[in-house]
């Protein structure tokens, strides 16, 4: 039976459990064979460092170099000096946080008082969002506060996260949310 | 961590307390069985009986919001018993200093209290001059080193924990006399030298009115045990999120710019007086004094920020920044009271979900429902972004728009982050990002882009959006190579240091080149020498370890600062530079150097072989502006020694440690209709103390968990534990489904009953404590069943951090 | 020579990568559940679940103990499953590996003699009788790679490799173990290539974690069984 990782998923997504994996087993090839090959033996590996707590735990990352090029295994790092291949249940299941159905695919906008999502582009979004942040800073900006110290800073903006994202990241995003001049920035080491 | 995760084999003791590292850290276990098996004992602390608890030698119980007093009586039991490290408090710590006369300590109050008026978030604040230490005519602390001065740090120390006996202890912590006493006597071996004690703590010890002091006890006890520094010691967080180390260092946080510089305040009106005003100044020629380089760092960040366009002339463009104004407050909880209140148009949830991860989630929501707009950026739908479709909403009335753009997950996309031990790890990408999902990178990068296209045009003051530097992509995508040598920094122009030239356009080495004239950026000092033109340092992955092999592994990965593994590590050391534990040592002097891990500055040791005072030298604490680790803490908001205080929602009509200060006098407590508490009461409405935590199988809201069908399928549901006899109290069966509620919210959940709980004994009364993981939320699991505890925690949090306390506070179980 | 495990049960938290490592390198679809006044889920090993960690509550010599048991097949030296199907083509040992393999053709024999004649209660079917259970991760062994479930585990707690070794480390940790347990014991190990060693009486951690004293005497199922058994099968048996 050759299901691959996609449809596997959507299937677990969609049905009750054990309804549509007899035969998935690697154990259940109906011959014998013992040499069995690995279903990561053509795939290419990356390596990554875990994204859920802090110990900094690296996994080895499967990739499939053929069809759709998704993740077919996620599994701790053997070199790695901290965790030395082990995870814990959560980084155990890396690669279905990836090949997830349930994973937002597209930019989705809810309207004022709409009772629903509606997918959009990216080149809307980002240029509506943009539109949007320069209205509320420049009608909320302040350049001088009650003192009449200068201040320049957008009152009528606030930022939470990430603590998920990348340093590079991070650093791009409190650099872009400073010159706009937010001093609402907030994040998960708050909580 | 002052350590690391690796280091913890190192151990003689293991106190876990505020934390249940086997379920929440679960691979910190390798080390902590290491050191088990390496003879050291390993202690659990905790309400409730955890799967740390189930491994560790000593297990001993206390009732959520108490440990202070159960610390605070370690304190008390270590000076008792003399079993603290002479040579280190008397050299090292603060402890010979002499406080000023204005320093009192009386009815639960320490001296300089005012209160604020009626209905101000805090019932009042302390003037900290009071707490000052006496200088001489030098301007350099007067000391008595032999501690027995009547207003020596010591003999206060002394004086405030005497109060702290066994059996006080015990009446308002629970833990019965027996087992306080074994947890002191063990943990307080550690003070012998070459014995390592170590702490680890996570939100069981911030979420509370008293966090920062709860960590402040333990480090006073690290201090006097002579276990900061060394391997195997040290104040060891535990932190919860894969780059919260690296996100705080980047400080997406109000009140810190990169590297830990200070927010500029509106009373900063100048560059020049914003680094008069936050660069300490030492008269002790000994003491390094590290933060006297704040001009060098602050200038380098804002020749990252605006490049060629931050030149000595604008003051490096400072004055395009935003200022706070001074005394105000702008943390998470001030943020959603300020959002409920109307105040924003506008707001970004950026990969986290408030409308759960939020004290008192209830009023999040209904904030949210006051924004104009909301940006909303995750890998799933969540609680936040469609907080206008969630229990109790309805759409239809709801204005905010919102905007949900998919990011991908971290194996799609390139970048580093950093470890609870300061490591900085590169990761390296997989598959494509999946469907039009992106990396966080790439939205943020094409946003700004789109904001300088608006403000080329026309906008308020758009001097720092124009000149921000911005071009951190290669073929139109976030290239996070070049950030990352950014962070490091370049040579901006050509600059000789020490008879060595450095080239324009070049990495520099590390953060002790970085310069104050603008001929050096650094988007974050403390990473300066990550990424250098030997390359990218993270990315490393050698396996040698350092010659003490006690597991530096130097070679692998990068960490802050300058790659040192132990901070404090020239406190491991006598002062005449040799190691306190001769087997696992850190470092050691040769006569001419240092070897083992990087020094904490190349300074000779505080002694000659001859015992003589060596000038040349610096006192080991080098981030203090006087050198030395702090037992006595002058710079807090609540008080230079930790001190009891009950949760602001108590079990307890009295503070048996303070009558006449029943709670934290410095906690903000927030005043909407949102804001219910039972405050100052034992409310018969909600008799049971409630504590909130993690599990194993979900992270955080659970929001990247709870749509993972795995993970789910163990654990599938929010649960309350309770013990057995509080379910036989409440005619409550295992596995049914019952409502805890709390002055702000309810919840159902699961109940699970068990033996791990067990009712306290607190002052001749019978309290019962129950706890719920936070990880749940409507939208996941789809059928919508589950919800967070978080709307049912508290609007208060703690002094100094305004972490809330979501820990200790006061609910009732009742039957469905 | 073949391979055991050795599970240290005094070292495992319960932390469950083992059941999650499982399912995700076999592709296994997780199972419904609900919590049931435990934080044990699934309720038990099932067709789609090869391994549960079971955790008991146990108050020993005045002292509160949770004990951890991650259950699995053990992957017997004589298998009772492998006898009584006598089908080589459904149930075989790997003499490589030592793995206890089921195949698809497991829907062809007869379930509740299965499970009946395994010690320990592990063999489970799908809705159309084939059978499953922890396959060693046969494929992963051969490649020289560890099975998932001891890769993942944090602390040590799942160790496996070539059976001296596992029996010499197995006896070492016991005389380590039974300075602070002196009631630890070895759970079977000269029948099994899964052995466990327990801190307190083995029925505390789980009503199957230890054979039933008649499980590996011959049963008179397996008695009558072998002595009609098919010829093609017996012959089989002599390679």
């Amino acid at each position: 039976m050759n299901v691959t990782r996609r449809e596997f998923i959507q299937i677990t997504g969609a049905t009750a459990a054990g309804l549509a994996v007899s035969g998935l087993g690697i154990g259940l090839s109906p011959v014998k064979s013992h040499a069995q090959m690995l279903k990561t033996k053509y795939a290419k590996e990356t390596s990554t460092i875990c994204c859920y707590c802090a110990v900094g735990c690296g996994a080895i990352v499967h990739t499939s170099q053929k069809g759709d090029g998704r993740v077919i295994n996620i599994e701790g790092d053997p070199d790695h000096i901290i965790n030395k291949g082990s995870l814990c249940p959560k980084g155990a299941a890396l690669s279905q946080l990836t090949e997830n159905s349930n994973r937002l695919l597209d930019p989705m906008y809810r309207a004022p008082y709409a009772k629903e999502w509606k997918p959009v582009s990216w080149e809307w979004a980002l240029s509506e969002i943009a539109k949007r942040i320069q209205e509320t800073r420049d009608s909320s900006f302040q350049h001088k506060n009650e003192k009449k110290q200068i201040v320049n800073r957008a009152m009528g903006i606030a930022s939470v996260g990430s603590a998920a994202m990348d340093n590079e990241e991070c650093w791009i995003y409190q650099a872009l949310m400073r010159a706009l001049g937010l001093v609402y920035i907030e994040h998960q080491a708050r909580i | 961590m002052t350590n690391h995760w690796i280091d913890i084999r190192n151990s003689d003791c293991i106190l876990i307390m505020g934390s249940n590292a086997a379920s929440n850290h679960p691979i910190s276990f390798k080390y902590v069985t290491e050191a088990q098996k390496r003879g050291a004992k390993l202690i659990s602390v905790d309400p409730r009986f955890t799967q740390t608890s189930a491994k560790a030698d000593i297990y001993a119980p206390l009732r959520s919001g108490t440990d202070i007093a159960f610390l605070g009586g370690m304190i008390n039991y270590i000076l008792d018993k003399k079993l603290y490290n002479e040579e280190y408090v008397k050299n090292y710590t603060n402890a010979p200093f002499i406080v000023g006369k204005d320093y009192s300590f009386k009815n639960g109050l320490f001296s300089g209290y005012r209160k604020n008026p009626p209905a101000s978030v805090t019932a009042g604040g302390y003037d900290k001059s009071k707490w000052a230490f006496e200088l001489d005519n030098n301007g350099v602390p007067k000391m008595d080193r032999n501690l027995s001065n009547s207003r020596c740090v010591f003999q206060l120390l002394k004086k405030h924990y005497s109060r702290y006996n066994t059996k006080l202890v015990s009446k308002i912590t629970g833990t019965p006399e027996q087992d306080l006493l074994t947890v002191y006597k063990t943990y307080a071996a550690t003070g012998a030298k070459g014995k390592a004690g170590t702490s680890m703590y996570a939100m069981g010890w911030t979420q509370h009115t008293v966090g920062v002091q709860n960590i402040r006890t333990m480090a006073i006890i690290q201090l006097l045990l002579g276990n900061m520094g060394v391997a195997g010691g040290g104040i060891n967080a535990l932190r919860g999120e894969s780059n919260v180390q690296g996100s705080t260092d980047h400080c997406l946080l109000w009140h810190i710019w990169p590297g830990y510089l200070k927010t500029p305040r509106s009373s900063d009106d100048t560059l020049d007086a914003y680094l008069k005003r936050w660069t300490p100044a030492s008269k002790d020629p000994m003491s390094a004094n590290w933060w006297q380089n704040t001009p060098k760092y602050m200038v380098s960040l804002l020749k990252s920020y605006f490049g060629d366009k931050a030149t000595k002339e604008n003051e490096f463009g400072y004055q395009w920044m935003p200022k706070v104004d001074d005394g105000k407050d702008y943390s998470w909880l001030t943020l959603f009271d300020e959002m409920y209140k109307g105040t924003f148009k506008g707001f970004m949830a950026w990969g986290q979900n408030p409308a759960c991860s939020g004290s008192n989630a209830n009023k999040n929501r209904k904030a949210m429902a006051k924004l104009d707009w909301m940006v909303n950026v995750n890998i799933f739908d969540n609680e936040t972004g469609s907080f206008w479709r969630g229990p109790g909403m309805n759409p239809s009335t709801i204005k905010t728009e919102v905007f949900m753009l998919p990011c991908c997950v971290s194996v799609e996309k390139e970048g580093s982050i950093t470890n609870s031990g300061r490591w900085m790890q590169w990761r390296y990408q997989g598959p494509k990002p999946l469907g039009n999902s992106l990396s966080d990178g790439h939205i943020i990068m094409q946003l700004g882009h789109k904001i300088k296209e608006l403000y080329k045009k026309q906008g308020a003051l758009p001097e720092p959006i124009l000149n921000l530097k911005w071009d951190y992509e290669t073929h139109g995508h976030f290239d996070s190579h070049k950030v990352a040598k950014e962070i490091n920094g370049y040579f901006h122009e050509d600059v000789e240091i020490q008879g060595v030239l450095y080239k324009k356009g070049t990495l520099v080495p590390n953060f002790t080149k970085l310069q104050a004239d603008g001929s050096t950026s650094s988007a974050n000092w403390l990473y300066c020498n990550s990424y250098t033109e030997k390359g990218n340092m993270a990315a490393r992955k050698g396996l040698e370890d350092a010659p003490n092999k006690i597991g530096l592994y130097p070679d692998f990965a990068w960490c802050w600062p300058l790659n040192r593994r132990i901070i404090y590590n020239r406190a491991s050391v006598d002062p005449k530079g040799q190691p306190y534990d001769t087997q696992d040592w850190v470092i050691r002097w040769t006569g001419n150097k240092w070897i083992g891990d990087v020094p904490d500055g190349g300074w000779p040791p505080l002694q000659n072989l001859d015992g003589t005072l060596n000038p040349k030298s610096k006192y080991p604490f080098i981030m203090r502006k006087h050198g030395y680790g702090q037992i006595f803490g002058p710079g807090l908001t609540d008080g230079p020694f930790p001190e009891h205080y009950e949760p602001l929602e108590c079990p307890v009509e009295t503070n048996y440690m303070n009558p006449k200060q029943k709670i934290s006098p410095v906690a903000p407590v927030y005043l909407t209709e949102a804001d219910l508490t039972t405050e100052g009461t034992c409310d018969p409405r909600f008799p049971y103390v409630c504590s909130t935590y993690r599990v194993t199988e979900h992270w955080q809201t659970g929001l990247m968990t709870r749509p993972q069908p795995w993970l789910l399928e163990l654990q599938p549901q929010v649960f309350v534990e309770m013990s057995e006899e509080l379910s036989k109290l409440r005619g409550i069966k295992n596995g049914e489904r019952v409502m805890v509620s709390s002055a702000r919210g309810t919840l159902e959940c699961t109940a699970i009953v068990t033996q791990r709980f067990k009712p306290f004994k607190i002052g001749g009364t019978i309290v019962h404590e129950v706890g719920v993981p936070w990880h749940f939320g409507w939208r996941w699991p789809e059928k919508g069943t589950e919800d967070s505890i978080n709307l049912l925690t508290p609007p208060t949090g703690d002094p100094n951090t305004r972490i809330p306390e979501t820990k200790a506070f006061m609910v009732n179980i009742t039957k469905l | 020579m073949s391979n055991s495990f050795f599970i240290d049960t005094t070292l495992c938290t319960a932390c469950r990568a083992c059941q999650v490592a499982c399912k995700q390198w076999h592709d296994l679809p997780a199972e419904i559940t609900q919590n049931r006044g435990t934080y044990e889920n699934p309720p038990d090993v099932s067709f789609n679940t090869y391994k549960v960690v079971r955790m008991r509550e146990n108050v020993i010599d005045g002292k509160l103990n949770w004990l951890f048991f991650p259950e699995q097949c053990r992957h017997c030296i004589e298998p009772p499953c492998q006898d009584i199907a006598g089908d080589e083509n459904a149930i075989y040992t790997d003499a490589k590996t030592g793995a206890v393999i089921y195949t698809a053709n497991t829907k062809y024999l007869n379930f509740e003699e299965i499970r009946e004649a395994c010690p320990y209660n592990i063999p489970r079917k799908s809705s159309d009788g084939t059978m499953a259970k922890c396959d060693m991760c046969n494929d992963r062994v051969h490649n020289g790679l560890l099975p998932a479930c001891v890769q993942t585990c944090p602390t040590g707690a799942m160790n496996f490799g070539k059976r001296e070794e596992m029996l010499d480390l197995a006896q070492k940790r016991l005389l380590e173990v039974k300075a602070k347990y002196p009631k630890a014991e070895l759970i079977d190990p000269n029948d099994v290539r899964v052995i466990y060693l327990v801190a307190y009486e083995p029925t505390l951690y789980h009503e199957f974690a230890i054979a039933s004293n008649a499980a590996f005497d011959m049963t008179r199922q397996v008695a009558l069984r072998k002595i009609f058994r098919p010829l093609k099968n017996i012959a089989s048996h002599l390679f």
